[in-house]
C-alpha cells in the first residue's frame, strides 16, 4: 500500500510520512508523537514469525497460526487490505494487537496493554492458535496447570484420593480460566506446589524419562524399518544379478554345445537353492523383529490399583430388616381394593408384591427410636 | 429377631465400631430439612425479616416514604397462608387421582419450598400447583402438562413450567421424600404379626390412623420427628392400647412420650386455618408483594424500561463518537477509547461498530 501514490492520503498520522519502498516495514513505525528513540530503525530483532514463540508447541508440526483475511487490528484498525502481511499477536491479558503496534508500544520496555491498561512487555505475546482467544486461554491455563500437577493414578493409595485430586486441579484451573478467587487460587497452586515439590520433581524426570524411551522405541523402530527396506532392496538387486548370470549360464553352456538336458537340470537345481535361502532369510528378518519389538516395549505396569464401584446395597447401613418378620402374605386392603391401579401394576414383570411390604414395614420400624434436632445447634441460613 | 427376607450384612459390628446407619439416616429428609421447632420458627422469622426488608427498599426507590403504608405480612401470617394452599393439594391430587404419595410429596414440596422462599416473592398458589407436577414426576406418576393444566381453572402451561427449575433448585433438587403414609400402612401391616390380631379392630383404627396421617401433613411434624415416629403417632390417636403392644414388640417403648407428644402436635396443629382469615391475608399480599416479581407491576415496567433506556444511551452514544471520528479521521483513535469505556472486548467491537 506504501507503494501506490493513489493511496498515500490513506496514510494517517500514525504512519510515517515518508512512503519510501519499505515494503514490509510496518513495523518499524512508531508513534508520531514519540521523539527520537521510536523513529530509528527496528532493532535487531525483527518481526519475523520466530521472533514471536508459538501459544502451542507442538512437534508435528500440524497446528498452525491462526489467521483469517477479515483480521484487524483493534489498536490501529489496520486490516489485511492495508497491509497484507498483517500478523496478529496475543497478549498476555488475552487481547489482539499487530506487530507493528506491539514494536510502537513496547519497544521501549514495559507498557500498559491499550486496551485493559495491564502492563504487558514485548516478550510477553505470542502467536494465536485458536480462531477462540478463550480456548486459547484455556489452552495455555491447561498447559501450566498440567506442568505442576502432574500426579499420576500411582502416587495415591485408592481411587477415591485420586479423584478428588483430579476434582481440585479441575477446580483450580476452572478458576484461573474464569477468573474466579484469583488470589485465593493462586495461594492455593502454591501451597500444592510447596506441598509437593520433591514429587513433582520427580514426576517430571520419570515424564520425561518415558517421553525419552518412547522417542527411543519410536526412532528404533524407524531404522528397522529402513533396515529392512535397504535389505530387502540388496536381496532384491542381488536375485536381479543371479537369475541374469544363470540364463547366461544356460546360453553360454548351450552354446557351447552342452548337454541340454543337464543345463536344465543344473538351473533348476540352482532355482530351489536360491528359494530356500529367501525364506530363511525372510524367517531371521521375522525373528529379528520380534526381539526388537520387545526390548523396546514399555514394561508392564506393576500395582494395578483395583477401581471397585461403589455398590449401594452393599453399604453397611440398616433396614430395619432386624425389627420384623416378613409375612408370606398380608391382609392389605390398600392395595387390595383402594389402589386396584396399582393392583394391575404389580403384574407386570419386575414388580413384586412383596417388596413393596417389606419396603412399607422397614419405613413403619426405621427411625422410631429417633431423637430430635437440638435447640442449640441452631444454624439458620436465610438467603435473601 | 430373625432377619427375614433381607438379613443385613454380617460385617456390620466387625467392619466398624459405629453403629451402622438406617437407611432413613442417610437420606436427605434427615440430613438436609431435619429442624427443631425453635429452628423453624427463627428461619421463618428471618426470612421474613429479609424478605420485607428487600421489598421496602424497592418501594422506596420507587416513592419515597412509600413503604410506610404497606402492611407486611408476618412470618405466621405467610405460614398460614402457605397452610391454606396445603389443605388445597390433596384436593387437586383428588382431581387428577394422583395416589397419595403424590399427595405428600407435593406438600412437602411445598412446606421445604417456603422455608427457603417468602409468600411476598412467590405466591403460593402458582407454587403449590408446580410441586404437585413435580411430585408427580418424582414419584413415577407422570401425567402430560396439558393434561394436568387442563383441569385447572385460569392455569397455563406455562405457568408451572416457568416455577419449575426454580422449586426443584429451592429444595437443592432433593426430590425423595419420605412419607409417614407408607409408615402407617407398614405398621398395619406388621400388626398382622402380633399373636392378639384383630383385623375388625385394626381396620377401623387404620382408617382413623390415615386420617391423622393425611392432617399430620398440615404440621411441620415432617420437619422434626421422623415418618415412623409420626405413623406411630397418628396410629396411637387410633388405637392407643394396639399401638402400645405394638412398639413393645418392636422394642421401642422408649419412643412412647415422643410419640405422644406427637400425637398432641397432630391434634393441636392439624387443622385447616380459618377460611375467612387466609382470605384477608391473601387479600394483603396483593398490596405487599414485590413489585419486581409482578409481570406488568410498575417497579417492574419501570426496572425494564430503565434497563432498555440504557441499552438505547450507550448504542447512540456509541454511533454518535463513530461518526465524529469517520468524519475526523478514518485512523483516529476510536477503537481503543470505545473499548476502553465501554468495557468490550475487542472482538464484540467490531460487530457493534457496523450498525
Amino acid at each position: 500500500m506504501a507503494t501506490n501514490p493513489k493511496l498515500a492520503w490513506l496514510k494517517g498520522p500514525t504512519r510515517p510520512s515518508t512512503s519510501s519502498a519499505r515494503p514490509s516495514s510496518s513495523r518499524s513505525v512508531s508513534k508520531p508523537g514519540t521523539p527520537g528513540p521510536g523513529n530509528r530503525p527496528a532493532n535487531g530483532k525483527p518481526g519475523t514469525p520466530s521472533a514471536y514463540h508459538n501459544a502451542i508447541n507442538d512437534p508435528s508440526g500440524r497446528m498452525r497460526e491462526y489467521s483469517n483475511k477479515d483480521d484487524k487490528c483493534p489498536v490501529c484498525t489496520t486490516d489485511r487490505y492495508l497491509n497484507p502481511k498483517l500478523r496478529l499477536l496475543v497478549s498476555p491479558c488475552y487481547h489482539k494487537m499487530c506487530e507493528s503496534c506491539i514494536d510502537r508500544l513496547f519497544t521501549l520496555g514495559p507498557a500498559p496493554c491499550p486496551i485493559c491498561g495491564k502492563i504487558l512487555r514485548k516478550s510477553g505475546f505470542v502467536a494465536q492458535t485458536f480462531e477462540d482467544l478463550d480456548v486459547e486461554k484455556e489452552v495455555s491455563v491447561r498447559r501450566r496447570i498440567a506442568r505442576e500437577f502432574n500426579k499420576k493414578v500411582e502416587d495415591f493409595p485408592d481411587r477415591k484420593s485420586y479423584d478428588d485430586y483430579l476434582e481440585e486441579v479441575e477446580d483450580i484451573t476452572f478458576n484461573l480460566i474464569n477468573g474466579v478467587d484469583l488470589p485465593q487460587t493462586e495461594a492455593r497452586i502454591a501451597a500444592f506446589r510447596a506441598a509437593n515439590a520433591a514429587l513433582i520433581e520427580a514426576n517430571i524426570q520419570r515424564d520425561s524419562v518415558a517421553a525419552a524411551e518412547q522417542a527411543a522405541a519410536e526412532e528404533e523402530d524407524k531404522r528397522f524399518r529402513a533396515e529392512q527396506a535397504r535389505m530387502a532392496a540388496r536381496e532384491e538387486e542381488d536375485e536381479r544379478t543371479e537369475r541374469e548370470r544363470e540364463r547366461r549360464a544356460v546360453i553360454e553352456g548351450l552354446e557351447r554345445g552342452e548337454d541340454a538336458e543337464g543345463v536344465l537340470r543344473r538351473t533348476r537345481a540352482e532355482a530351489e537353492r536360491r528359494t530356500r535361502r529367501a525364506q530363511e532369510l525372510a524367517a531371521q528378518q521375522q525373528l529379528a523383529r520380534a526381539s526388537a519389538l520387545t526390548a523396546f516395549a514399555r514394561p508392564a505396569k506393576k500395582d494395578v490399583i483395583p477401581d471397585e464401584p461403589h455398590i449401594a446395597y452393599l453399604d453397611d447401613l440398616l433396614s430395619g430388616a432386624e425389627r420384623y418378620m416378613l409375612k408370606p402374605s398380608y391382609d392389605d386392603p390398600v392395595s387390595d381394593a383402594a389402589r386396584p391401579e396399582l393392583k394391575s401394576r404389580w403384574t407386570i414383570g419386575g414388580y413384586r408384591q412383596a417388596e413393596s411390604w417389606q419396603r412399607a414395614v422397614s419405613c413403619a420400624v426405621m427411625g422410631l427410636g429417633l431423637g430430635t434436632v437440638e435447640d442449640s445447634a441452631m444454624e439458620v441460613d436465610v438467603g435473601a | 429377631m430373625a432377619p427375614s427376607a433381607d438379613p443385613p450384612p454380617e460385617t456390620n459390628g466387625a467392619s466398624s465400631s459405629k453403629e451402622p446407619l438406617t437407611l432413613y439416616e442417610v437420606s436427605t429428609q434427615y440430613k438436609h430439612w431435619r429442624f427443631s421447632a425453635a429452628q423453624l420458627e427463627e428461619r421463618r422469622r428471618r426470612m421474613n425479616e429479609v424478605a420485607v426488608n428487600a421489598i421496602r427498599q424497592v418501594h422506596e426507590a420507587e416513592e419515597e416514604g412509600s413503604s410506610c403504608r404497606i402492611s407486611f405480612l408476618t412470618f405466621d401470617e405467610e405460614l398460614l397462608l402457605v397452610k391454606q394452599y396445603l389443605t388445597t393439594i390433596p384436593k387437586m391430587c383428588k382431581l387428577h387421582q394422583f395416589p397419595e404419595e403424590v399427595e405428600a410429596t407435593a406438600m412437602s414440596f411445598l412446606k421445604r419450598f417456603y422455608l427457603k422462599n417468602t409468600v411476598m416473592d412467590w405466591h403460593p398458589r402458582n407454587v403449590m400447583l408446580t410441586a404437585i407436577y413435580l411430585a408427580t414426576k418424582t414419584t413415577n406418576n407422570p401425567m402430560a402438562i396439558d393434561q394436568y393444566v387442563a383441569n385447572i381453572p385460569r392455569t397455563t402451561a406455562n405457568d408451572v413450567l416457568e416455577l419449575e427449575f426454580l422449586v426443584a433448585q429451592s429444595l437443592n433438587f432433593q426430590l425423595a421424600v419420605w412419607g409417614a403414609h407408607r409408615a402407617a400402612w407398614g405398621i398395619w401391616l406388621d400388626l398382622q404379626t402380633l399373636p392378639e390380631w384383630n383385623k375388625e379392630a385394626a381396620q377401623g383404627a387404620y382408617a382413623v390412623a390415615d386420617e391423622y396421617v393425611s392432617v399430620s401433613r398440615l404440621t411441620d411434624a415432617e420437619f422434626i420427628y421422623a415418618p415412623s415416629q409420626i405413623a406411630a403417632a397418628a396410629w396411637h390417636l387410633a388405637d392407643p392400647a394396639l399401638l402400645e403392644k405394638w412398639l413393645a414388640a418392636k422394642g421401642e417403648s422408649g419412643a412412647l412420650p415422643l410419640i405422644k407428644t406427637i400425637a398432641s402436635l397432630i391434634e393441636k396443629e392439624g387443622k385447616a386455618p380459618n377460611l375467612a382469615v387466609a382470605k384477608d391475608v391473601d387479600a394483603r399480599l396483593r398490596i405487599c408483594k414485590n413489585p419486581e416479581k409482578v409481570e406488568g407491576s410498575k417497579a417492574y415496567l419501570r426496572r425494564q424500561a430503565e434497563q432498555q433506556e440504557e441499552a438505547t444511551a450507550k448504542r447512540q452514544k456509541k454511533a454518535e463518537r463513530a461518526a465524529k471520528a469517520l468524519a475526523d479521521d478514518p485512523f483516529a483513535s476510536v477503537p481503543i477509547d470505545g473499548a476502553e469505556q465501554n468495557g468490550t472486548k475487542i472482538g464484540e467491537f467490531d460487530m457493534d461498530d457496523d450498525d
